[in-house]
């Protein structure tokens, strides 16, 4: 088996390594500002068959996504993972629900506009991800512009918040005028009598859910599971990096240069996806969460359209189509239970 | 530190610290080098996509135990 894969077959336990012990403690500390579930979220959009769920991937950018969706006219529900609420909100395109989940206690403000940042941190995270590069050239000035964009629109988001999410992430959220509907990432077994999840559960009463790796994956749980939507569009869930991405410009770079040393570029794999004939690769962490959206998948009550045209996330269960035609089906759809 | 913890006896024995294996070292490397390879979220696998409890605490409804 090739190093990556090998790499990601051990993530799932990694994972929770990861984030528990900071997931756990940003549950502690955001206790007191927990209200409303997520269970209520249902009954705040109202009801309805199709959702699109907005990811942060490259192609977003590449394929002009959420300009194609304004121009679509599509008229259901808009899900957004928060490393795309800019992109979205400077498209013009506003979300009915933004999901945060990341734990970190200090980058993922950002994708809400950080109203204390003043100057460029040492930590290049954005200037090196690939999701939003309005915010990888001049960070302040971009940061000061989304704070303000992220105010006016504040008012009419919802966010779908894990009790995982920083503080700092909920305060500015609630500084925002944004509504927070709560739940808690499952962590383990809930059927196991010491399981976190279930001690976590007993703690604060939200519901658990299964996070499937990463906030694009979540945004989809949430958005058939729990919103009940039939049929479920992606966009940006890319799971890997576009045709001549330098590896140093990826997502886990640093971290699998310090692991692998010289034989760092082993740990990329490479799939050219059928649906538009490019080859993308991926890394072990977003092959992993490709591995588990497809096992997830196969078990979701709903259908699933990657209208992404772009990224490595195609197979069974999953129809890969371009955004115009899966809006245009609706409306065929519609037309016909008239 | 010997310096300040002082006893007024004399141990029989000389005790040392259980030194650790080459092996258990590589794996704690390991762990810890793949702990920063995760997600932000962790997967359950063969678990459901939702779970709220027993349904007991009245999660989701107006009258849910605060927090």
């Amino acid at each position: 088996m090739e190093l990556g894969k090998r790499i990601a077959a051990q993530l799932e336990g990694a994972t929770f390594d990861r984030v528990a012990a900071a997931g756990l403690a940003n549950a502690q500390a955001n206790r007191a500002r927990i209200g409303r579930s997520i269970l209520e979220l249902r009954e705040a959009v109202g009801d309805g068959d199709a959702a699109v769920v907005v990811a942060a991937g490259p192609s977003l950018h590449r394929r002009r996504s959420l300009e194609r969706l304004l121009a679509s006219g599509f008229d259901g529900l808009v899900v957004a993972v928060d490393g795309a609420l800019g992109a979205c909100l400077r498209a013009g395109v506003i979300p009915q629900i933004v999901v945060s989940v990341d734990p970190h206690p200090g980058r993922i403000v950002r994708w809400f506009g950080d109203p204390t940042m003043t100057a460029a941190p040492t930590d290049d995270y954005f200037r090196r991800q690939e999701m939003d590069p309005v915010q990888a050239t001049d960070e302040v000035t971009a940061n000061r512009a989304l704070v303000a964009l992220v105010d006016r629109h504040g008012p009419r988001l919802r966010v779908a918040a894990a009790t995982s999410a920083s503080p700092t992430v909920v305060e500015r959220c609630l500084g925002a005028g944004m509504a927070l509907f709560w739940w808690n990432p499952m962590y383990d077994d809930y059927d196991k009598p010491e399981s976190i999840s279930r001690r976590l559960h007993r703690m604060n009463g939200l519901p658990c859910l299964n996070g499937g790796g990463n906030v694009g994956t979540a945004a989809w749980v949430i958005t058939h599971a729990l919103l009940g939507r039939r049929r479920v569009a992606l966009l940006g869930m890319d799971f890997g990096y576009a045709p001549g991405t330098p590896y140093a410009k990826t997502q886990y770079y640093p971290e699998l240069a310090e692991m692998l040393g010289d034989r760092v570029s082993e740990a990329f794999i490479h799939l050219t996806n059928p649906a538009h004939g490019e080859m993308w690769f991926t890394d072990p962490a977003y092959y992993w969460f490709r591995e588990v959206f497809l096992a997830m998948t196969r078990e979701a009550a709903c259908e699933t359209f990657n209208c992404t045209e772009g990224g490595v996330l195609f197979g069974p269960g999953i129809r890969s189509l371009p955004l115009e035609e899966f809006v245009a089906d609706l409306r065929g759809v519609a037309k016909l239970s008239r | 530190m010997k310096q300040f913890l002082k006893g007024n006896y004399a141990l029989k024995v000389v005790i040392e610290e259980p030194a650790k294996s080459e092996a258990d070292s590589t794996d704690e490397f390991e762990k810890k080098a793949l702990s920063r390879l995760g997600g932000s979220i962790c997967f359950v696998s063969k678990k459901a996509f939702v779970w709220t409890g027993e349904g007991k605490d009245g999660a989701g409804k107006a009258d849910r135990r605060p927090a």
